[in-house]
């Protein structure tokens, strides 16, 4: 089941509010504000072939109109199909059975609505994010990485410029004389773009196949059994073990299915100064891959707790993220003191000093059991925020990648220079929800510096 | 030519022979035939002549004060009025019933449709005006309003006094001072006093004060404005010289003739006041290398282009193009001034050298060799007060009653002067009313984009509209500003005249008629590819084609379409507006609907009012930084919306005041609620708070 629950803080603003306030706790954090309504997925987590996401409160009926606009409003209590789409963009989300109970008839007493969506992460995300608010569509922005992100940037940059070069044509193209060729620059333009777009989306889909999932991230000091963890949760052996420190160098991914959520398990080069220059790289990617890390997963030696290297891990990666005083998009981490087979019999704790951690023993699996229970936790508060799952937020970035994508061939099939200017506006628009920018001004700021205008 | 100075009164009276009792003017030397008005309009400009028709449309009695009746209506740079976004201003001042397109319509000597390869949505409706004509015919409309008056004088002061407590601001204007120290008495302001603040003309290294050539600064009210913490900043502009006519060389040039037939610039006018025939050429010639090397050669002795006051990131000079745009032939475009007129402007050509070294310049372009200037180019450096002191309506946030409208908003250009002289009108009287202010929205316009931007954004730059402004261009276009702008300035304002109102209704309903019989009539595509050979209709597609989906292919139009379906069409094609606002329909019909998802989202957020009282400096209920506060105190956005769009107010500051209004307007409902279930209780309630 899915805990997390936000509120509607935008859209609910804008609803119809009955003066009444209804305030619901669900079972997860409590809610901000007051009459809030809640939403969440409801028919488990994963892959599925249809996913039920219900809402509760007295914005419920607005959100079910909002997403099913503009066709009218389903009557009570029997199921209707309805193309939803996003109440800003208006860009489609999934043809769906929707639902209306209104209160107190339903089964909180309050206004219910459900969306049966088909299963795949991409659609169930689109219909979530359709009720997302802008402080976790701003999120979602920052967490933008790297080369994606590089790449984001560029296409925007020569998408705005290919748009303040239309926007010259149509508004000094008449009057002031622009030099030849200015649409034929911007046509070819768009046609590489179109290129590189469909090119990384084909990549894109692969990839997330594979990699749609929580990442949880093994790290620890050299030769504590990070590689054993991984093969005990696998339940194969994806990473070579062997007693000598330093056997894994680089990052190896595997998707697991951890505790019923799906998860991209990567195993990494042990936190120390490297010996050799392969090692050195190992290191810096298994730094890497922590920062990038949903839930990193500490192993530590048991029984090895006051080596030099167990202390230098505890200082840097353990403390700063267990006191939880980092920012707010805080990594989440769980302490394992492996090898705890090694400790002596009777000691009821090795370590009383440490964060709060866990016993396990990778060679005779005692423990196993409480660590999938906290695993379970950890991932249920990751996979249940949206917008800080991985997973949604790629679904979001492709999706606007593809929405860009379609907008630039409308800009090929018109010849009225302001519908193709509109699917260029449109084209940037969707790359601008990724990257931000692209407003007026930095058009105009364009034209003026490339082209000799005005009177 | 009227030379009104002096012995306005009769010459008035003779020109207002059917309306004497309405109109009224008052020469600077008559005595003053009233003292009290509803609305006081100071300046005679495109934004204030505008107001002053508006505010008298609007019902309310309105005097207009300039330094001199006779320049009412001048054009003081360009010969021209229109052109891309600028025509789009133009309709709209024309569907709230605006003065200056049907002016135009009676004046020009050039129409010529900009852009018509480009989509009707940015087609730039421009002419050539002669100047004489324009003056004279919007003296004769100024003077021939019902309710307005004109008079002759210069405003020294506003009088002031105690604000209305149920409005913010600091203090409330209630007249005016005039030079020679007698007053007049206003319920509403509107200052439209153009370059005329502080401006400083500019030749060469030669400076002195003056608004336009040859009038008066107002100095005086400068003054006043900074004293009551006005915030200022300065611009500057330029013209180009004018040039004899007779001098040019125009036979080695390239001629552009006008459009035939002449498309009119309002929508109540079938056509123009001259055949196309009648109408003058423009001549399009080119700067050369040479002109670069005296620009460059002399920048010493050019105190315009060297001084740090702010001029606009695009090229309004020679010299800026020059110094921007090295070793390029820029375009000089050869504009008649009038009819009868010996004045040649050439349009691109705005420079502030010593006019000799101007003259150089000019004959060393191509047809100009020989070219005699008459006047030299200048620039103009003027104050302007930052139009984020004033609301949407506006109306200034420190002065009750007191609107600015025009260039002293930093904005260039007629149109953008005519767009908010109509505003400001229309509002300076619906205050009188205590009417609710009249605003247009983004969403609904390119007046709105203008204020808009203005109000919550301000400028640095002289601000001159460009359709790349408007996000909803494809809906904004100049064929529909009358059903975007007529009705809301008949119903809510009635500042729109009985006869425009039906032929704006009587349009709508041929439109809605129209695109529903166009919708209802469905063939196969190879039937319409027999019917219609001229169209490119690829056949085989399985579904029906609309008539409207027909019509919507470049080659087609209703003329077209009439032939091949002349029941129920062809009654469509009687009215060629009709028919050819019927094509454009039919090309955005599908981006629109879109676009209208759009545009009903910005509305939702320009429902949401802020309330106007709010201190956001000292705001306790809603977490924002010292720096999204500061911007939204000095901005004061009067919507969610607003707030949005100025730069540096983060989302998560917007959501903030979005919990903010949705708790206040609860609160407001619930305390609207309660005097239904008990009057008695209520009441006392507030008589409690007034005696506290």
């Amino acid at each position: 089941m899915w805990r997390g629950f936000w509120t509607l803080v935008a859209r609910a603003a804008r609803g119809p509010r009955s003066p009444r306030s209804c305030t619901r706790q669900g079972s997860g954090a409590p809610v901000p504000g007051s009459g809030a309504t809640i939403f969440a997925l409801s028919s488990g987590q994963g892959r599925c072939g249809i996913a039920v996401i219900r809402t509760s409160g007295p914005a419920s009926g607005h959100a079910l109109r909002s997403l099913t606009a503009p066709r009218d409003f389903p009557p009570a209590r029997s199921a209707c199909l309805r193309l939803l789409s996003h109440p800003r963009s208006g860009e489609p989300l999934d043809r769906a059975l929707v639902l209306w109970f209104p209160g107190p008839q339903s089964f909180t007493g309050e206004d219910c609505a459900e969306f049966h969506v088909h299963g795949g992460p991409a659609v169930v995300s689109g219909v979530l994010q359709a009720l997302e608010t802008e402080a976790q569509r701003r999120q979602a922005l920052r967490q933008l990485d790297g080369e994606l992100g590089h790449l984001c940037r560029a296409w925007a940059k020569t998408l705005t410029k290919a748009l303040a070069h239309v926007e010259a044509y149509i508004d000094f193209g008449e009057d002031d004389n622009l030099e030849e060729g200015v649409l034929e620059r911007v046509d070819s333009q768009v046609r590489e773009l179109e290129l590189a777009l469909s090119a990384h989306l084909r990549d894109a889909r692969r990839g997330q196949r594979l990699r749609s999932g929580a990442h949880v991230v093994v790290a620890g000091p050299p030769n504590a059994g990070k590689s054993s963890l991984v093969n005990l949760l696998s339940r194969k052996p994806v990473s070579i073990v062997s007693p000598e420190p330093g056997t894994t160098r680089d990052v190896l991914e595997t998707p697991v299915d951890l505790a019923g959520f799906p998860a991209l398990l990567s195993d990494t080069a042990g936190l120390r100064e490297g010996v050799g220059p392969v090692e050195q790289e190992g290191v810096r990617r298994a730094r890497e891959r922590l920062e990038q890390a949903d839930l990193i997963l500490a192993v530590l030696d048991a029984s090895d707790l006051a080596s030099p290297s167990s202390c230098n891990f505890l200082d840097t990666v353990v403390t700063p993220a267990g006191t939880g005083n980092l920012k707010e998009n805080s990594q989440r981490l769980l302490l394992v003191l492996n090898k705890s087979d090694l400790l002596p019999r009777g000691d009821p704790d090795p370590s009383p000093n440490l964060p709060p951690h866990l016993l396990l023993s990778c060679l005779t699996g005692e423990g196993l059991d409480g660590l999938l229970e906290a695993l379970r936790k950890e991932l249920a508060e990751v996979c249940g925020d949206p917008s800080t799952g991985p997973l949604l937020t790629r679904a979001r970035h492709q999706h606007h990648l593809q929405g860009c994508l379609d907008a630039l061939g409308h800009y090929k099939q018109t010849k009225d220079l302001a519908l193709a200017a509109e699917a260029l506006r449109l084209a940037r628009g969707h790359l601008g929800r990724i990257t931000g920018g692209g407003g007026t001004d930095e058009i105009l700021d364009i034209i003026f510096r490339d082209f000799c205008v005005g009177k | 030519m009227f030379s009104l100075r002096g012995c306005g009164l009769c010459v008035a009276s003779s020109l207002t022979k059917n309306h004497l009792s309405l109109a009224r003017f008052i020469g600077e030397s008559a005595a003053p035939l009233a003292t009290n008005f509803d609305v006081v309009v100071i300046g005679g400009g495109h934004a204030g002549t505008e107001a002053a028709a508006a505010a008298a449309r609007c019902g309310s009695r309105t005097l207009l004060l300039t330094h001199r009746v006779d320049t009412i209506g001048q054009m003081s740079c360009n010969p021209s009025f229109g052109g891309i976004g600028k025509g789009h201003l133009m309709r709209e001042v024309d569907a709230l019933d605006g003065l200056c397109s049907r002016i135009c319509d009676q004046s020009g000597v050039h129409y010529k449709v900009l852009n018509r390869r480009k989509g009707p949505a940015v087609w730039g409706l421009r002419a050539q005006i002669d100047r004489k004509l324009y003056k004279q015919n919007m003296q004769k409309e100024i003077l021939n309003t019902p309710l307005l008056a004109v008079q002759e004088g210069a405003v020294e002061d506003l009088i002031l006094r105690e604000p209305e407590p149920e409005h913010t601001g600091k203090c409330r204007v209630s007249g005016v001072v005039l030079a020679d120290g007698s007053t007049v008495h206003a319920e509403s302001v509107v200052l439209t006093t153009g370059t005329f603040l502080r401006g400083v003309i500019v030749i060469g290294l030669e400076t002195h004060p003056a608004g336009r050539l040859g009038d008066q600064p107002s100095i005086g009210l400068a003054q006043t404005l900074e004293k009551l913490g006005f915030v200022v900043g300065r611009l500057k502009t330029g013209t180009p010289p004018r040039i004899a006519k007779e001098s040019v060389n125009f036979s080695i040039l390239k001629k552009q003739t006008p459009d035939n037939p002449s498309i009119p610039f309002s929508f109540i006018n079938e056509t123009v006041w001259i055949k196309p025939e009648d109408q003058l050429p423009c001549y399009l010639t080119h700067t050369n290398p040479r002109v670069d090397e005296i620009v460059l050669e002399n920048l010493h002795l050019n105190s315009h282009v060297k001084e740090t006051t702010r001029g606009p990131r695009y090229c309004p000079s020679i010299e800026s193009k020059v110094l921007r745009f090295p070793n390029r032939l820029h375009q000089v475009w050869l504009e008649p001034e009038g009819m009868d007129s010996d004045l040649i402007y050439p349009q691109g050509l705005s420079v502030t050298l010593p006019a000799e070294l101007q003259e150089k310049m000019i004959t060393c372009i191509k047809g100009l060799e020989k070219a005699k200037m008459i006047q030299p180019g200048y620039g103009v450096q003027y104050d302007y007060l930052d139009p984020r002191q004033i609301t949407p309506s506006l109306e200034t946030h420190l002065v009750q009653r007191l609107f600015f409208a025009g260039q002293i908003n930093g904005t260039t250009g007629y149109e953008e002067a005519a767009a908010q002289g109509v505003i400001a009108g229309i509002n300076a009287s619906l205050r009188v009313k205590r009417k609710p202010p009249f605003v247009v929205s983004r969403t609904e316009g390119y007046i709105g984009v203008l204020i808009d931007d203005l109000t919550t954004l301000g400028t640095n730059e002289p601000y001159r509209m460009f359709t790349s402004r408007a996000e909803f261009r494809l809906s904004l276009r100049p064929d529909n500003a009358d059903s975007r702008l007529t009705f809301r300035g008949y119903k809510e304002v009635g500042c729109v005249s009985q006869q425009r109102y039906e032929r704006a209704s009587w349009m709508k309903s041929s439109l809605e008629e129209g695109i529903s019989v166009l919708k209802s009539i469905e063939f196969s595509s190879s039937k319409w590819k027999k019917l219609i050979p001229e169209a490119s209709i690829s056949i085989g597609k399985s579904l029906p084609l609309r008539a409207l989906d027909v019509l919507k292919y470049e080659e087609v139009d209703m003329k077209l379409l009439a032939k091949a379906v002349p029941e129920p069409l062809k009654k469509y094609i009687k009215c060629r507006e009709l028919a050819e606002r019927l094509k454009i329909e039919a090309t955005y019909e599908s981006v629109l609907l879109h676009q209208q998802q759009e545009i009903k989202e910005v509305q939702q957020d320009e429902a949401l009012q802020l309330p106007k009282d709010l201190d956001y400096l000292t705001l306790r209920d809603v977490s924002l930084s010292y720096e999204v506060r500061e911007k939204l105190h000095f901005s004061r956005p009067e919507t969610i919306g607003a707030a949005s769009r100025i730069p540096g107010v983060t989302p998560a500051a917007i959501i903030n005041l979005l919990r903010f209004v949705k708790t206040t307007q609860q609160r407001q409902m619930a305390m609207n609620e309660l005097p239904k279930t008990d009057q008695s209780l209520c009441d006392t309630d507030r008589l409690e708070e007034r005696q506290l």
